[in-house]
Order: structure tokens, then C-alpha cells, then sequence
């Protein structure tokens, strides 16, 4: 892909929820590094995608970029401007530039209000807030037409969220974000409650999107084949931290870290000869707490290859090849040596 | 009936009455579990498919389920007939059951070694202390480090995981004929989901335990099963060995579902195939075909009658296919 500008570009992002011991007098006691101090940048027109497991960080950082989570430390930089530093009042203006799509389309969608009313809603607000300037009719025609383009029917728009199934809720979810023009969509899991038929729907759709509306794509998924699918470049975390990033392909044709490895190797394929033939990497055990204070890997307790200065020694991302980071001691010595 | 089939279900119907009507969520289905083989029931939500290993242990909760039809033959006995305290020796015993959410399924209340004792303690009239022990032993076995210790845990003390294991503990507890595994990892994450996929692989192999497994994911299936049904609508559209229905999925309903599924290093540019539209309405489905409204090869017979299953016989082996495409390759099947 050209080189386009950066939309996105997050810089040492941290988010730690303290842990308080005391009921009267809170102490802290310790913290919860959810998201402990990433980087990466995301182009304009480009899909990002970020995988690991629950309680890897990659929801908690959708929800720090957006601001729905309290930043504790770092910067996110969306077209060069600080949304972790601007006032509440900034903030809302900005915030027609990003929206988020959730994963589970039953409580992501208030039940007592009608399909057009869900898409309108963001519209009305922006109106009352006077940074919009549309009637009524005209918010009530773009929701309208904006239902039709995410594939749903104007007979449905006047009926509620529960006499939708979850594909078409989705749907519905997909037009409310799309009805500010933003920008940039943060997709947290938009189609894991979906059924595979479904599914591919969706994912169709949002890519049918990407290239109507020019949008740029922060997206996690926990299935990797579909991140696969989606993405230009994907992010692996695991507990809090980016362990390796590099293009799609390149990281299923060649992936560096240990982690990346096994997590590769565990998706199943749906293929009974591929699988049969396949050598899977098992790890051991599960994945550590994150309120652990640790000063090496934060893989180091699982990692198969890991090396007793993988204890001590906390790796940093480092370039390995072209637009190919990985953050491992192993390939560390290779590039002193 | 082969000389080794161990479970043979045959025209199982269960309806459940709900405020639009009768829903037949289970209808007519025909299949044989063989010794030791692990056979995958895969379908899409509503498609029936936990419905049919519940009927088959009767833990169909009357009303609003009945089972109105069919039989469940079990070493001879049709498990629909026989009375409930037989069922109750038979629960756990011969066939047990892993459900999807670990955490739902334990009791929380109550330690982890009390639970998986409970089962032996009732089926193998072990003493406490002697259930405490295997229980411990048990636990080893299944992977879990640090077992006495962790016997005396509670399950929220456990992870997602260690909770499936415990799970499995209890439902290997009495080396058990049938395994019915109801989405095992839906709920788990990768690295987990192939931790618990090799050990339920693992202690079937050592046991020679036959494993019925449901679950929507067609990579678990094509990784872990011998036999696969796909179930649409409450009825199984196809059935076939494992590497038929993947290599040349005859059904168009399958043959959508395979394209339609996003593979590993594959990165798309181009679009993936859909199956256009949704579920049909359980509760009012039309005559015919229930998969006709989304298949993009259907024909005017599609729309008044049902297809009936029809037996194809490959190099492979049997394979059964309900779709009016195959009307005359062979004898037809148990309709």
C-alpha cells in the first residue's frame, strides 16, 4: 500500500486500574496494567488489527483511544491533535471522527428505542449541541438511508432492537457509528456473536464500507482468521504489552515470536488433512494477572524457548526486517551479534 | 445397526410450545455413534444441535419441551422408554455430558473435590475419603498442577480453562461409554481451546470413549471428528466422514458454510462468499426445504416438498445428503 498520512498514531499508551485495600481509608495497593505502554500508528485508509487473549488489553485500549476509559499515561494523536489531553467540550466535537462498533449487538442497542431513533440519536445530540446543523427531516433521511446502505430495509426502521436478529442488529450498530462521518471505526469484536453465515455478511459489509466511505479500521478480534481476512497489519498483545507487528501476511507466513507462534498454531483449521499434518505448539498453563509486578518478558513463564535473561530483561519492540516488529530477546542477540 | 455402534438415534423429535406455536427444534433425526469414533454435530444457533444430545440424556425440561417421537437405542434399551431411575444410573455413568460454560455448570458453593467426588461417590458407591482421593487423582490426570491443594479450591478460584478441566474430570469420573461435549471451548481462548482440545483427544484415545462433539466451529470439527452431521433447521442435511464433507461438501447449505468461513493466510482482497438471508422461523416453517429462501440452487420441487435423506455410496464411504439435487443416486435414506 502508498504511503498515506497518519490518522492515528498512539504513543506509550498506558491504562492501570489501581487496586485498593481499606473500606474507609483506600490505600492502593497495587495496579492492574490493563494496557501497559504501547505504540503504534495506524494510516489513513488502513485496517489495523489487534489479537490476544481476554485480558490482553486490546478492548481496554479501544476504549482508552476513545476516551471511555481513563488514560493513565501517553498520548493518542488523531490527525496530530492529543485526545488524551482535551477537555471534556473538545472532546465531544472530536468525537464525530471516531466511533466504536460493539460486540455484542443485544446490549449495545438501547431496547426501547426504535431502529431510526438508534441511528438518529448521535445526529440529534451533535444538533442539540450545536454542532450539527440538519432538520429533523434531514436526520430522519440520512438515518433512513443509511439503514438501507448497511442492508437493512426501510419497512424494519421503525421497529425495535428485539424483533431484529443479531446480524441485523449489528446492522443497525454499523449505521449508528457511521452516521456522524467519522473517520476512523473502532470495532471491538463486531462479528464474535455472529454465526458463521452471518458472519461473512458483515465482514463484507464493513469492507464494502471501508472503500465507500474511505474509513480507517482499529480492529480486534479474538479469531484470528478473521483479523486475517480484515486487516492490512496486525498487532499481537498479550498482557498489556504489543509483543509483535507486522503486515498480514507476513506475520502468518513468518512469525518471530514464540507467542505468535503457538497462537498461530492453536486456531483450528478447517481442513482434516491440513490438521492432521499440522505440529501444534501447546502452552503451558494460563495467562499470568496482570497486577503482577514483573520485571522481564510478560510472556516469560509460558514461552518454550525462554532463556533465563527473559526473567530480567523486559524486551522492547525492535525492527526485524521490513515493517516487521517483534519484541523478544531471541531476535535481540541475533541483531548484536 | 454395525456390531459396533453404540448409540443409534433414529427419528428423534422434540418440540418445545412457545406463544407462537409448536417449535420443532429437533425433527427427525437419524444418526449412529460408533466405539471409540468422535462424531461432530456443527450447525448454526437454533439449528438444533443442543437440543438433540439434551433429548438423548432426557434433559429436556417438560413444559415447554416434549420429546414426541423417535427412539435413543443404547446398549439394546431405548433410553426414551426406560423409566427415570434407570436414566438416573445412566446420567454420568455411561453417558456424561461437558457443558460450554464452565462457570454456569459448577456449583459454586461448594469445592471442587466434593463435585467431581459426588459422581463417584453415587455411581461407584466409593467412600468419602476414598471419592477424595480419586477426585484428587483425577485432577492430576486432567492437568491440573498442585491438585491436593487446589481440590480444596472453590471453583470461581479457578480460571476458564482449569474450570473446563474440572469439568472433564467429573465427566471422565466414571469412564463413561459416550462423551457429549456441548461447545467445550466456545467460551475458552486459543492457547486454552487447544490445551483442552488435546486432552479431550488424549483421555478418549486411553479410554476408548466414543465423543459426540456440538459445536459451530468447523475448524474444532475438522481437527477433532471422524463423522460429521450438519444440522440445519432441527433436521441434519448431510452426514459423511470427515474429510469427504470437507474435500466435497454435497449439500449446498455445507458447501456455503465452508466458503463462507475466513481461512489463515488467505488475506483477503476479494470478498467472501455469504449465504444470503437468515434462519428461517422455527416456529412457522413453510412445506418444503427449510434451507430453499437462502440457497441459490433452489428448484420449484424445493418449495413443496421436503427432501428426503438420500444414501450416496463413495470410495469414501456412506454419506447422506437431504436435498432434492441428489433425488436418484441412490436408495433413499431414512426419511
Amino acid at each position: 500500500m502508498a504511503e498515506r498520512e497518519t490518522l492515528l498514531e498512539v504513543r506509550d499508551l498506558k491504562v492501570h486500574f489501581p487496586l485498593e485495600k481499606g473500606i474507609l481509608f483506600k490505600r492502593k495497593v497495587g495496579a492492574v496494567r490493563a494496557v501497559d505502554g504501547i505504540s503504534f500508528t495506524v494510516q489513513q485508509g488502513e485496517a489495523l488489527g489487534l489479537v490476544g487473549e481476554s485480558g490482553c488489553g486490546k478492548s481496554t485500549t479501544i476504549l482508552a483511544i476513545s476516551r471511555l476509559e481513563r488514560i493513565t499515561g501517553g498520548e493518542v494523536l488523531f490527525s496530530g491533535v492529543d485526545l488524551a489531553s482535551l477537555s471534556e467540550s473538545d472532546l465531544t466535537r472530536e468525537r464525530q471522527n471516531f466511533q466504536i462498533i460493539f460486540q455484542d449487538p443485544y446490549s449495545s442497542l438501547d431496547p426501547r428505542m426504535r431502529a431510526i431513533d438508534i441511528v438518529a440519536e448521535p445526529m440529534s445530540i451533535f444538533v442539540k449541541k450545536g454542532l450539527l446543523s440538519l432538520s429533523e427531516e434531514e436526520i430522519k433521511e440520512k438515518a433512513l438511508s443509511l439503514l438501507e446502505r448497511c442492508g437493512l430495509s426501510s419497512i424494519y426502521a421503525n421497529r425495535y432492537p428485539h424483533e431484529f436478529s443479531g446480524g441485523q442488529r449489528q446492522r443497525i450498530g454499523i449505521a449508528r457509528a457511521l452516521s456522524l462521518g467519522p473517520k476512523l471505526i473502532l470495532a471491538d469484536e463486531p462479528v464474535s456473536a455472529l454465526d458463521v453465515s452471518i458472519q461473512s455478511q458483515i465482514l463484507n459489509l464493513l469492507k464494502d464500507l471501508q472503500k465507500e466511505f474511505d474509513l480507517t479500521f482499529l480492529f480486534i478480534a479474538h479469531d484470528l482468521s478473521v483479523v486475517e481476512y480484515f486487516c492490512d497489519r496486525i498487532a499481537v498483545m498479550y498482557l498489556g504489552n504489543i509483543v509483535e507487528m507486522a503486515s498480514s501476511k507476513e506475520l502468518n507466513d513468518n512469525p518471530l515470536h514464540p507467542y505468535t507462534r503457538a497462537l498461530l498454531s492453536a486456531v483450528p483449521v478447517p481442513d482434516p488433512i491440513a490438521a492432521k499434518k499440522r505440529k501444534r505448539i501447546i502452552l503451558k498453563g494460563d495467562v499470568p494477572s496482570p497486577s503482577a509486578v514483573r520485571p522481564g518478558c510478560p510472556f516469560y513463564e509460558r514461552c518454550p524457548k525462554a532463556m533465563p535473561r527473559c526473567k530480567e530483561v523486559k524486551p522492547i519492540l525492535t525492527e526485524q526486517g521490513k515493517n516487521h516488529q517483534v519484541a523478544c530477546l531471541l531476535y535481540e542477540e541475533s541483531s548484536d551479534a | 445397526m454395525h456390531e459396533t455402534t453404540i448409540l443409534q438415534v433414529e427419528g428423534l423429535v422434540t418440540e418445545f410450545k412457545s406463544e407462537r406455536g409448536i417449535v420443532n427444534a429437533v425433527n427427525k433425526v437419524s444418526f449412529d455413534l460408533e466405539r471409540g469414533q468422535t462424531l461432530g454435530i456443527v450447525g448454526e444457533s437454533g439449528s438444533g444441535k443442543s437440543v438433540t444430545n439434551l433429548s438423548i440424556l432426557r434433559l429436556i425440561e417438560y413444559p415447554p419441551g416434549r420429546i414426541t417421537g423417535g427412539k435413543v437405542l443404547f446398549h439394546d434399551q431405548d433410553l426414551l422408554s426406560v423409566s427415570e431411575n434407570e436414566m438416573l444410573s445412566i446420567r454420568g455413568k455411561h453417558i456424561s455430558m461437558i457443558f460450554q460454560d464452565p462457570l454456569t455448570s459448577l456449583n459454586p458453593v461448594i469445592k471442587v473435590w466434593k463435585q467431581i467426588a459426588e459422581t463417584l461417590m453415587l455411581h461407584q458407591g466409593m467412600k468419602k475419603q476414598e471419592a477424595k482421593k480419586q477426585a484428587i487423582e483425577l485432577l492430576r490426570i486432567i492437568g491440573i498442577p498442585d491438585p491436593e491443594m487446589r481440590a480444596e479450591c472453590y471453583p470461581h478460584q479457578f480460571s476458564g480453562g482449569m474450570r473446563q478441566r474440572v469439568m472433564i474430570a467429573m465427566a471422565l469420573s466414571c469412564n463413561p461409554d459416550i462423551l457429549i461435549a456441548d461447545e467445550p471451548t466456545t467460551a475458552l481462548d486459543v492457547t486454552i481451546q487447544a490445551q483442552i482440545l488435546d486432552l479431550i483427544r488424549e483421555k478418549k484415545e486411553q479410554y476408548q470413549t466414543s465423543v459426540i462433539m456440538i459445536t459451530h466451529d468447523l475448524g474444532v470439527i475438522a481437527e477433532m471428528c471422524d463423522q460429521v452431521c450438519v444440522m440445519y433447521a432441527g433436521r441434519i442435511v448431510e452426514r459423511a466422514g470427515v474429510e469427504a464433507l470437507f474435500g466435497s461438501p454435497k449439500h449446498p447449505y455445507t458447501r456455503g458454510l465452508l466458503e463462507s468461513i475466513p481461512r489463515m493466510g488467505n488475506v483477503g482482497t476479494q470478498r467472501l462468499h455469504s449465504i444470503k438471508g437468515s434462519p428461517p422461523d422455527l416456529a412457522n416453517l413453510p412445506p418444503g426445504c427449510p434451507f430453499r429462501d437462502r440457497c441459490d440452487k433452489a428448484m420449484d420441487i424445493c418449495a413443496s416438498q421436503l427432501p428426503p435423506e438420500v444414501v450416496l455410496q463413495e470410495a469414501e464411504g456412506e454419506r447422506t445428503v437431504a436435498c432434492w439435487l441428489y433425488p436418484q443416486e441412490g436408495k433413499h435414506g431414512r426419511a
